[in-house]
């Protein structure tokens, strides 16, 4: 049987979601024995092929225009997709600034900081990605087939799911695999 | 009424008539999720977690609120119930902000525990993201309205069980907010600072500053103890993490406070600015300096010896410390905080059934002044139309409640009208005995609750050390003080002009002027052993935390060897 092909990619995101999954430790020997991981941010290759894959994972949430056509990528490529991590599944920490305008928050952060130093702009340049007023999760703007929530998800959880989707089963997450923090 | 026959979930069960399905399934055992509903408070069926189906029924009913019926079937878990609690955990999620990755109270939080339960992966709707202010005017701590969930499980407590009705709620739908008085800051306004309100959330709007982010319930350790610093002897919980009292609670199973404890108790040593004793301290060239404990002692006796001496007993010591006092050291031995009132008291519970109070001159709302017990007299001034008669010259922090208030010289006006009552209740503290005793005098039906000063004065009674200080001209002194920091000044006067003197107390205040040795004390959290309230119950003091330092009663007893 072929290998069942994974793509993972990263969002608005700490990127400790991608670390609890390289937590799985030799676990991963096994998982690349049944996965043939495609495309990740930890890898060479960071896009998920046009041919498409059995299964993509996106970890963050969606903050601006680049997100959103990165996550539309991926669901358009991979068979089921998986969010991972509170910021993919509810929005996250990143939601914090959704309590506040657009322009208080760039202010916030340019700007007014401690560390700022004088005569800082707040970058406007056409050539990087916009910041949208809300932050969203993932399945406000793609359907998503599966919910990790965790900040970081235990790599527990991430096995767990892993193999039961292996085995063709739908993973239930409940105990201490169904965190939110 | 007879009793009904429920079925819950398959099983049959018997129960008052007058029950809710959510008593009925605590009956069978069934576990129905709670988050508005609490054991001490009247239900409201606010959050609608504990929706259920009831066959026959056309819509599904909260069980905290919906009567039982003769013949009632009762389903918890189907697939409708199931569904409509994941729908409404969702809807209360998706109102503010309940990210838990950033919430303190992640890990002990009911909203969350529910979540899991319910197998919460996700929401399904658009979030508001309501920008929401954080109250932190009060001392101890802070409203964050981010994190209420409007179950307003807060606003009864301070209604039905504190009596103080500060809490209030302003708006409507989705823009209600929880406020205090007439919307003002929680700080200036009518708040008591009791904190049974913080006791009650279920999620993290209501935060200890002492205690915020120091530990999630498999974190802490729970220590059913009680609080020594008054006569009251209120049941409390211990929370402990490695080794430190982080915060202190109400125990819900204690008599006589059921759950409710006020400042002093819950905040009072853990933001105490006194200086711990933590070394044996000996005066030397007028100031006092660390000592190792043999000389500390030694020296101790030999002040003690050398002169004819008195030992004077704070009610913060525990029974078995003043036991220990009698038994190993010499001297007339004192009460620090003065006399046991009387020995016919009644138990604080009749406030609660009593149609007539009168407070005699004294103030139970201030200082360590048995705070607890004006719980049920404003609860019982607003829910049950108790009469109080307030016999008090000064301002008192029951004004508000009293519906009469005299000179304790007009107290003929109180007998007056306490004549007529079913069960008048006399409330006084050892400055006002005399005044109580002419009330009960000419009131035949009349119970009387005297406060006893401090914790722990009738345990002292009971070991012999009943007599209050007197200044007979002793010159030298052995003050067992624990935490005692309202100090009679006749006491620190004789204090002052004796030869000698050595303490024994947790906090260098009020003592390094007087002292000439400070023996270390532990504070309630730390000691082991057993009091006596005001009622006469004996409670057993637990410690929570464990210390290098000798107990209380070693030291003592070390003393008494070189006495």
């Amino acid at each position: 049987m072929a290998k069942v092909t994974l793509c993972t990619d990263w969002l608005d995101v700490c990127s400790g979601c991608h670390m609890s999954l390289l937590d799985i430790d030799e676990n991963i020997v096994e998982l690349l024995k049944h996965v043939q991981l495609l495309s990740s941010p930890v890898t060479d290759l960071k896009h998920p092929p046009e041919e498409g894959c059995d299964v993509g994972i996106l970890t963050g949430s969606i903050s601006n225009d680049h997100q959103e056509e990165v996550a539309r990528r991926m669901r358009e490529r991979a068979k089921i997709l998986i969010s991972v991590g509170d910021c993919a599944v509810f929005g996250g920490i990143c939601t914090m600034r959704n309590f506040f305008d657009l322009e208080e928050v760039l202010q916030r952060g340019y700007i007014e900081t401690e560390s700022t130093e004088p005569g800082s702009e707040i970058p406007r340049s056409p050539e990087i990605a916009k910041l949208y007023p809300q932050v969203k999760a993932v399945d406000q703007v793609v359907k998503v087939d599966l919910h990790i929530p965790g900040c970081p998800p235990p790599a527990e959880s991430l096995w767990f799911a892993i193999t039961e989707l292996l085995a063709g089963r739908t993973p239930v997450l409940t105990d201490d695999l169904l965190t939110y923090d | 009424m007879p009793d009904v026959q429920v079925t819950i979930d398959g099983h049959q069960v018997s129960v008052p008539a007058n029950s809710t399905v959510l008593d009925a399934a605590k009956v069978a055992g069934i576990d129905i999720p709670e988050l508005c509903a609490h054991d001490a408070l009247k239900p409201i069926g606010a959050c609608r977690m504990c929706l259920v189906e009831v066959e026959k029924q056309r819509v599904l009913h909260p069980a905290c609120t919906f009567p039982v019926s003769e013949g009632m079937v009762v389903h918890t878990a189907s697939d409708a119930v199931l569904g409509a609690r994941r729908f409404v955990l969702q809807l209360l999620f998706s109102e503010r902000n309940h990210f838990c990755m950033y919430c303190q109270t992640s890990g002990s939080c009911t909203l969350q525990d529910l979540a899991y339960e319910h197998g919460l992966t996700h929401w399904e709707f658009d979030r508001a993201f309501p920008k929401m202010p954080v109250d932190a005017s009060r001392q101890f701590f802070v409203m964050d309205h981010n994190r209420c969930i409007l179950c307003r499980r807060c606003i009864r407590a301070c209604d039905e069980l504190v009596g103080n009705r500060t809490l209030g709620l302003k708006n409507r739908g989705a823009d209600t907010m929880v406020i205090a008085d007439m919307d003002i800051p929680f700080g200036d306004s009518s708040c008591i600072s009791c904190g049974t309100c913080m006791q009650m959330c279920p999620t993290g709007a209501l935060m200890d500053r002492a205690s915020a982010y120091m530990g999630a319930t498999d974190e802490i350790t729970r220590v059913p103890s009680r609080c020594s610093l008054c006569s009251v002897g209120c049941g409390v919980e211990l929370i402990v993490r490695g080794n430190r009292v982080i915060r202190v609670e109400g125990d819900w199973d204690a008599e006589p406070n059921k759950g409710l404890i006020c400042e002093v108790g819950r905040f009072g040593l853990l933001h105490e600015r006194r200086q711990r004793v933590r070394k044996p301290l000996v005066k030397a060239d007028g100031a006092l300096a660390d000592a190792d404990w043999d000389d500390a002692l030694q020296k101790a006796a030999e002040g003690l010896k050398s002169a004819e001496s008195a030992v004077v007993v704070s009610g913060f010591s525990s029974t078995e410390a003043a036991q220990a006092a009698v038994n190993q050291l010499p001297g007339k031995k004192m009460a620090l905080g003065g006399a046991l009132v009387n020995g016919d008291n009644a138990p604080l519970s009749v406030l609660d059934e009593t149609d007539l109070i009168i407070v005699a001159d004294v103030d139970l709302t201030e200082g360590y002044n048995y705070r607890m017990a004006s719980f049920p007299i404003k609860r019982s001034a607003r829910h049950r139309g108790v009469r109080v008669i307030l016999l008090d010259d000064e301002p008192n922090g029951l004004d508000a409640w009293a519906r009469y208030k005299w000179s304790p010289d007009e107290a003929e006006r109180a007998v007056e009208l306490a004549q007529h009552a079913e069960m008048p209740v006399i409330v006084y503290d050892q400055h006002s005995a005399a005044l109580a005793q002419e009330l009960a005098a000419q009131l035949p039906k009349a119970k009387t609750i005297g406060f006893a000063p401090e914790g722990n004065t009738a345990g002292l009674a009971e070991v012999g050390i009943s007599e209050p200080f007197a200044n007979d001209g002793f010159s030298a002194y052995y003050v067992i003080a624990g935490e005692a920091a309202e100090v009679p000044q006749e006491l620190m006067d004789a204090l002052a002009k004796a030869d000698f003197v050595a303490v024994q107390a947790s906090y260098r205040e009020p003592w390094e002027d007087v002292a000439d040795v400070i023996l270390p004390s532990p504070v309630m959290f730390e000691k082991d052993g057993s009091l006596v309230n005001t009622e006469g119950r004996s409670f057993e003091l637990k410690a929570g935390v464990t210390t290098r330092r000798p107990s209380e009663v070693e030291v003592i007893e070390r003393l008494g060897a070189l006495l």
